[in-house]
């Protein structure tokens, strides 16, 4: 007969007590339940104890905070009688001066607005844009409105074009510059043959200067002293750019362009067929002092040339001109060989690529012993008749307008050409293969900058730290140092 | 608890507070200028309530404790437990911005990661583990008499196989030498020894168990020759798969190759024998059912001392968390 089950015989084999005997199961349960919980008051009671408090951090401190680890207590500042120890301003200030961002502004944030700590081994001075936007997008100021764009929320929300590529903006500097020619293959030199520029020939940074050499530099000039210098050379920078705190690696923004290094191989100086060399590029009073020694030193070696005959010997209609003869003396010749240099270079040669002032130079009309040569004025405001040496010595040097070149083209932001070394000068200055005028702006604009600057992957950094500062570095102050390092190491609050 | 249309409202609730506090979070996050962090006004309160979510679902653990309590329904609770302890996992998330921080809060947030992973898991196995023991263990017992049940079983095969084959040199402890496992031809005439079947209402009576048996005689019906064949399964095989049912290697543990060895069995031995053998048969095929049960009665509630004891812990460092998140 086979088994059977019924419910009665299932039930007899029941122990009716069974529930009051805890399974293996369920005294596990229970242990372990006691254990777990026991072991992890038993954890963070030791760290009580022991009144370590790193194990309460938030997060991992930032490199150059990591040596305060141990040691909560040098920011957590707890005010007396008071539960909480946040982190305080002043500790922050007692190792850091942080200079104010602008002395107009509203609003002057806790360090640690900005500066968030307890994130890991991040960037401490990367700011979030909303750290900026919390004033830039309704900016205003002490006394008066702002002189900025007010509603900027970060640089794809908000971010005006470049103040300097705005509508109408021109180059200040006066040099005369062709960059479509110079971008073109071009004869280097009269009767030279043709060359094709590279951006690096002309334009370098300060780092990379002398790295090779230049293909285009007259080692007279390179090595010549000049007396022109910084203001009749470059724009004032202003006041208005925040100084960054990272020292230059040199490799940021270009040098300006220099005409002993690029200019100087193609661009001849010379002045009168009897040199070979020609002026120095320096100023107009150095070429006239230079002129007059080189000329005066020439006639006193060839006292026979102070007897010249008029050349040509033909008039305007091709007729033949009788001889004429003239003998002067050598100071009325060096005068005059002066005078006619100068009018040489100050109408051609510097004309080309500077603005003269004072062009009322003699004309050819003193070479071509021309009777009535018209009158200049002289310095003395008197008018009178060329060659006359008297006249000559008091016909006012030309002059030439400052250079004025601009060193820094964007003053609210640092810019680095060596984090953009991989691209092509003209990919991002593409309109310098067009612009023929010298007051064209060649500096991209800030769609150039999105095209890679942008949030999301696949993209720089377009934060606003990646090109602006907040402090303004400048005006920092020197700390009193307060640390003692092996006191740093150890743990405590 | 199964995961049906009934929580449908559950459902919905917590969908619409998970929805509200996303829409609270995103703006918050992409505007915060620190970014969000649980120190924050909207990182303290997303703080709070989920460790308010995740007390209510500790505090299953006391109702329980005390059934008698008259604090709502016993499914209620389970069900809040359930959906709010679940969302208390991103609303901590959102308290801390999705960052995990320094040793206690990476702790805690591992410690919540987990228990919410195995109270889903729990959930999941709960859904459909009983309706598989169901169709799968219809044989089912309680769990904690398993081994009782295993041992009633292999003492009522030892029974079956003496009744055949005469002594088999067995001995029992007293007390459950009179107790069978249920399924026992009771009628069956025996003779030698005296096997015991206790009656409910000698139990219910308080009677113990020597004397709540009523005894049964027994026959031998095979000689030795005949019975070598069974005997020598029944040794080697049948009885070491009944005393140590989990133990690998035994083919009695797979349904199918069992069945095979049964009916190579019967080919070997009298036909009068047969029934017998069906009995142990059965007995076998009771133990396996009762194998299967035993593991998934372990899935079933084994999560279980991974989910409460980190779940204490975890309110236990939750706590010292925000004491000491208010100081720095």
């Amino acid at each position: 007969m086979a088994r059977t089950r019924t419910t009665k015989k299932l039930a007899q084999r029941i122990d009716l007590n069974y529930f009051k005997r805890p399974t293996r199961w369920k005294r596990a349960k229970l242990w372990i339940s006691l254990l777990l919980p026991a072991i992890a008051l038993i954890w963070i009671g030791w760290h009580f104890a022991t009144r370590d408090s790193r194990v309460y951090s938030s997060g991992r401190l930032s490199e150059p905070h990591a040596v305060f680890e141990a040691q909560c207590a040098a920011c957590h500042v707890q005010q007396a009688g008071s539960f909480s120890a946040g982190a305080a301003n002043s500790a922050c200030l007692a190792c850091h001066d942080g200079p104010i961002h602008h002395a107009e502004q509203t609003k002057m944030p806790n360090c640690a607005e900005c500066h968030v700590e307890h994130r890991g081994k991040i960037n401490l001075s990367a700011a979030s844009n909303q750290s900026c936007a919390s004033c830039h997008s309704d900016l205003r100021a002490n006394g008066g409105s702002a002189h900025y764009a007010s509603d900027i929320r970060s640089f794809e929300d908000g971010h005006p074009q470049f103040a300097l590529l705005k509508e109408g903006a021109r180059d200040p500097g006066t040099i005369k510059l062709n960059h479509s020619l110079h971008m073109k293959a071009i004869r280097r030199a009269p009767g030279g043959p043709n060359v094709q520029l590279n951006c690096s020939d002309c334009h370098r940074s300060v780092a990379t200067w002398d790295k090779t050499p230049w293909a285009y530099q007259d080692a007279k000039y390179v090595t010549a002293k000049v007396s022109y210098g910084y203001a009749e050379s470059y724009q004032a920078m202003g006041s208005s750019g925040l100084t960054p705190r990272a020292p230059s690696s040199g490799r940021e923004l270009m040098m300006p362009v220099r005409f002993a290094t690029s200019c100087a191989s193609c661009h001849l100086l010379t002045f009168d067929k009897r040199f070979d060399e020609g002026v120095p590029h320096d100023k107009p009073e150095v070429i006239h002092t230079f002129l007059m020694k080189k000329l005066s030193d020439y006639i006193a070696a060839h006292p026979s040339e102070l007897h010249e005959m008029q050349d040509p010997a033909r008039d305007l209609t091709g007729k033949p001109l009788p001889p004429r003869m003239r003998t002067l003396t050598a100071p009325q010749w060096v005068q005059e060989k002066v005078a006619v240099a100068e009018e040489l270079l100050s109408h051609k040669t510097c004309a080309q690529c500077h603005q003269m002032t004072q062009q009322a130079l003699p004309d050819t009309g003193i070479a071509r012993w021309a009777p009535n040569a018209p009158k200049y004025m002289t310095n003395s405001g008197k008018q009178m008749h060329l060659p006359d040496p008297a006249v000559l010595k008091l016909v006012p040097i030309p002059g030439v307008a400052p250079a004025n070149t601009t060193l820094r083209w964007l003053p609210h932001s640092k810019f680095d050409h060596a984090a953009h070394t991989g691209f092509t000068c003209t990919s991002c200055h593409e309109k310098a293969r067009s612009s023929t005028e010298s007051s064209d702006i060649l500096i991209p604009g800030i769609a150039t900058c999105k095209t890679c600057h942008a949030p999301g992957p696949n993209h720089a950094e377009s934060r606003c730290f990646e090109c602006h500062t907040y402090h303004d570095w400048s005006q920092r102050k020197e700390v009193k140092p307060s640390f003692i390092l092996p006191a740093l190491k150890r743990g405590g609050d | 608890m199964r995961l049906d249309t009934t929580q449908r409202q559950w459902l919905m609730i917590s969908v619409a507070i998970l929805a509200v506090s996303l829409g609270v979070y995103v703006p918050y996050a992409l505007t915060a200028p620190k970014g969000p962090t649980g120190g924050s006004f909207l990182g303290l309160l997303f703080g709070i309530a989920g460790f308010a979510f995740m007390l209510f679902a500790a505090a299953l653990g006391a109702r329980k404790r005390v059934p008698t309590w008259r604090i709502g329904r016993a499914q209620t609770w389970m069900r809040g437990h359930l959906w709010l302890g679940f969302l208390a996992l991103p609303l901590i998330l959102f308290h801390g911005g999705f960052h995990f921080g320094g040793t206690l809060t990476r702790i805690l947030m591992w410690l919540l990661i987990i228990t919410v992973a195995s109270g889903v898991f729990g959930a999941a196995l709960q859904n459909y583990l009983p309706g598989m023991m169901t169709k799968d263990v219809p044989l089912e017992t309680i769990y904690g008499e398993i081994a009782h049940v295993r041992r009633l079983l292999r003492e009522e095969a030892d029974h079956a196989m003496e009744s055949l084959c005469g002594p088999l040199g067995f001995t029992y402890k007293s007390e459950d030498a009179g107790q069978r496992a249920g399924g026992f031809t009771a009628m069956r005439a025996l003779t030698a020894t005296t096997v015991a079947l206790r009656t409910s209402a000698a139990v219910s009576a308080g009677a113990s168990v020597a004397t709540a048996v009523a005894a049964a005689p027994e026959i031998i019906l095979l000689n030795d020759e005949q019975s070598a064949p069974l005997r020598r399964f029944y040794c080697s095989e049948l009885r070491p798969y009944l005393e140590q049912p989990n133990r690998r290697g035994s083919r009695l543990r797979d349904a199918g190759r069992a069945r095979n060895s049964f009916t190579a069995v019967r080919t070997l031995i009298p036909p009068s024998a047969h029934p017998t053998v069906a009995d142990l048969e059965d007995i076998c095929d009771e133990a396996r059912q009762l194998s299967l049960q035993e593991r998934m009665h372990h899935w079933l509630h084994g999560w279980l001392l991974v989910h409460i004891p980190l779940s204490l812990a975890l309110i236990l460092l939750g706590a010292v968390h925000a004491v000491m998140a208010l100081r720095y």
